[in-house]
């Protein structure tokens, strides 16, 4: 059997995270969650993760941008997947005005709206960390 | 400390230079001062004061030019004429073009002090009021996403529950209780759609649209708005018939808000027809506009409800229907319309059903 791939959440809603933990949880992840952009980001420095979930809109506004720069920053963080989930499109569009809606943050990234179908989320996250994978076998 | 107040004086007398500089001495000023108009504005539009002392009467260019040009480099900066007891109508004249006050030669340092003061304190107003109308501004703005943020989270994380209930119980719920899940989440999503919608209406500019305008064809918006409404149509047993008169020439607009505003009269057509009736879309050319009418054979719009239909949630006081609306699709479709320079107006009797008929303007 393959290794259990390891995720991180980083939302500061702990009934969103309860809900999308346990899908992915089922589907045979282990799971880690950060409630603030702070632990999440130590806990990227400190421990290998196959795939991050950020929330965008965060404290005081959108702090979930700022950990996506620091990680676009970082040469050993930059190569990790990250699967951006916010409450409206129209935030992204709004912190990013005249840009399109998807901003890529980081590498590979995705976006999915926030309330997200079990499913949608599971062949989400189950692509993101394949075309990471295969990204690096051809490295 | 606070930072210091700037003030620049403009006069040609050295004696009232100096001593103005050491009345304020000690203050928590900072003072340069100008011998001529000239070097006077080199010195404001360099140091950027709040507060300018001008004499009206130099030699050179005027005190009235140096105000003139203060103005337009900056309409914010508190000026304050100086001025002989003769020029006394020059400095009402002054007033009147925008300086704050005027100081009357000569003058103790007591009234020196207290205009300064005044004139520092006006300053402080204008750049607050214009720090409020800013924040005014940004607030309208981005109301819609900090607010929606704040309503839509919670709705999210009850949604997502949901979804995850549903789907670890799936092998113990009942039929009658699938369904009961299955009603939740669409009452939630009807809620968040809501939520989306009204903020829109709130926060959101439409004529920002204008920017984004391309010459866009009617046909096509018709066809993706019937097809969007077909579904519902259908299962209400509703024909949509469609007859376009080509070739029809282009409009110059945003073809994602004209969907809207057409989705918004179909939607409410097919909600308020007989089950097994018709609606007819019609799209012509007529001299320079463009036609489009939708016609029902619905409940139609009593005449009292009718000059209010196109207003924000309005939704018409005669009840005696089962699907209500939200009273604000045809808002948003005035407003749609009219940021493509065009008009709506609806036609109705009781009982009978309506016809509503956009014409826009052909490029």
């Amino acid at each position: 059997m393959n290794v259990q791939k390891k995720l991180l959440i980083i939302d500061d809603d702990p009934d969103f995270v309860g809900g999308i933990k346990s899908i992915l949880e089922k589907a045979e992840y282990n799971v880690d969650v950060a409630y603030n952009p702070k632990d999440g980001f130590q806990a990227l420095q400190t421990k290998h993760y196959d795939l991050l979930l950020l929330d965008i809109m965060m404290g005081r506004g959108a702090e979930g941008v700022s950990v996506a720069r620091k990680i676009r920053k970082d040469p050993k963080l930059r190569e990790i997947p990250v699967l951006i989930i916010t409450g409206i499109r129209e935030q992204i569009a709004f912190l990013f005005p005249g840009q399109p809606v998807h901003p890529h943050f980081v590498e590979i990234d995705e976006l999915v709206e926030k309330p997200v179908e079990p499913k949608f989320l599971l062949e989400k996250v189950g692509a993101l960390i394949k075309m990471s994978e295969e990204k690096k076998s051809q490295a | 400390m606070e930072n210091k107040s700037k003030i620049v004086i403009i006069d040609d007398e050295e004696v009232v230079l100096d001593s103005c500089t050491q009345i304020l001495k000690g203050g928590n000023y900072q003072i340069t001062t100008a011998m001529n108009g000239d070097h006077g504005l080199k010195l404001v539009r360099e140091f950027q004061p709040d507060l300018v002392f001008v004499d009206l009467k130099m030699p050179g260019i005027s005190g009235f030019e140096v105000l003139e040009n203060i103005r337009e480099l900056d309409p914010t900066v508190v000026t304050i004429v100086i001025t002989g007891y003769a020029t006394v109508n020059s400095a009402v004249e002054a007033m009147k073009n925008g300086a704050y006050d005027f100081l009357p030669k000569p003058f103790t340092p007591d009234e020196f002090r207290l205009i300064t003061q005044r004139g520092l304190d006006k300053r402080r107003l204008v750049l607050e009021t214009i720090a409020l109308r800013r924040e005014k501004e940004m607030l309208r703005e981005h109301f819609a996403a900090i607010v929606s943020h704040e309503l839509k989270a919670p709705l999210s994380a009850v949604q997502q529950n949901l979804f995850v209930l549903e789907d670890e119980l799936s092998d113990k719920l009942t039929e009658e209780q699938k369904i009961r899940i299955e009603r939740m989440k669409s009452k939630i999503n009807d809620l968040i759609n809501l939520i989306h919608t009204w903020l829109r209406v709130i926060s959101v500019d439409v004529r920002k649209i204008q920017e984004s305008f391309k010459p866009t064809s009617v046909t096509s918006i018709i066809s993706k708005a019937i097809e969007s409404v077909q579904s519902h149509a259908t299962r209400k047993d509703i024909e949509l018939v469609s007859s376009v008169n080509e070739p029809l020439r282009l409009v110059s607009g945003d073809e994602g808000t004209l969907v809207e505003a057409l989705v918004n009269i179909l939607g409410n057509a097919v909600k308020f027809s007989r089950v097994g009736s018709k609606i007819f879309i019609k799209a012509k050319e007529k001299e320079n506009d463009l036609i489009i009418s939708v016609s029902d054979t619905g409940i139609g719009v009593s005449p009292e409800d009718l000059p209010y239909i196109f207003e924000d949630f309005y939704t018409g006081k005669t009840d005696q229907v089962n699907e209500k609306g939200r009273g604000i699709g045809l808002a948003i479709t005035r407003r749609i319309i009219e940021a493509h320079n065009g008009s709506i107006s609806v036609e109705s009797e009781l009982g009978k059903g309506s016809t509503f008929v956009i014409r826009l303007p052909v490029l």
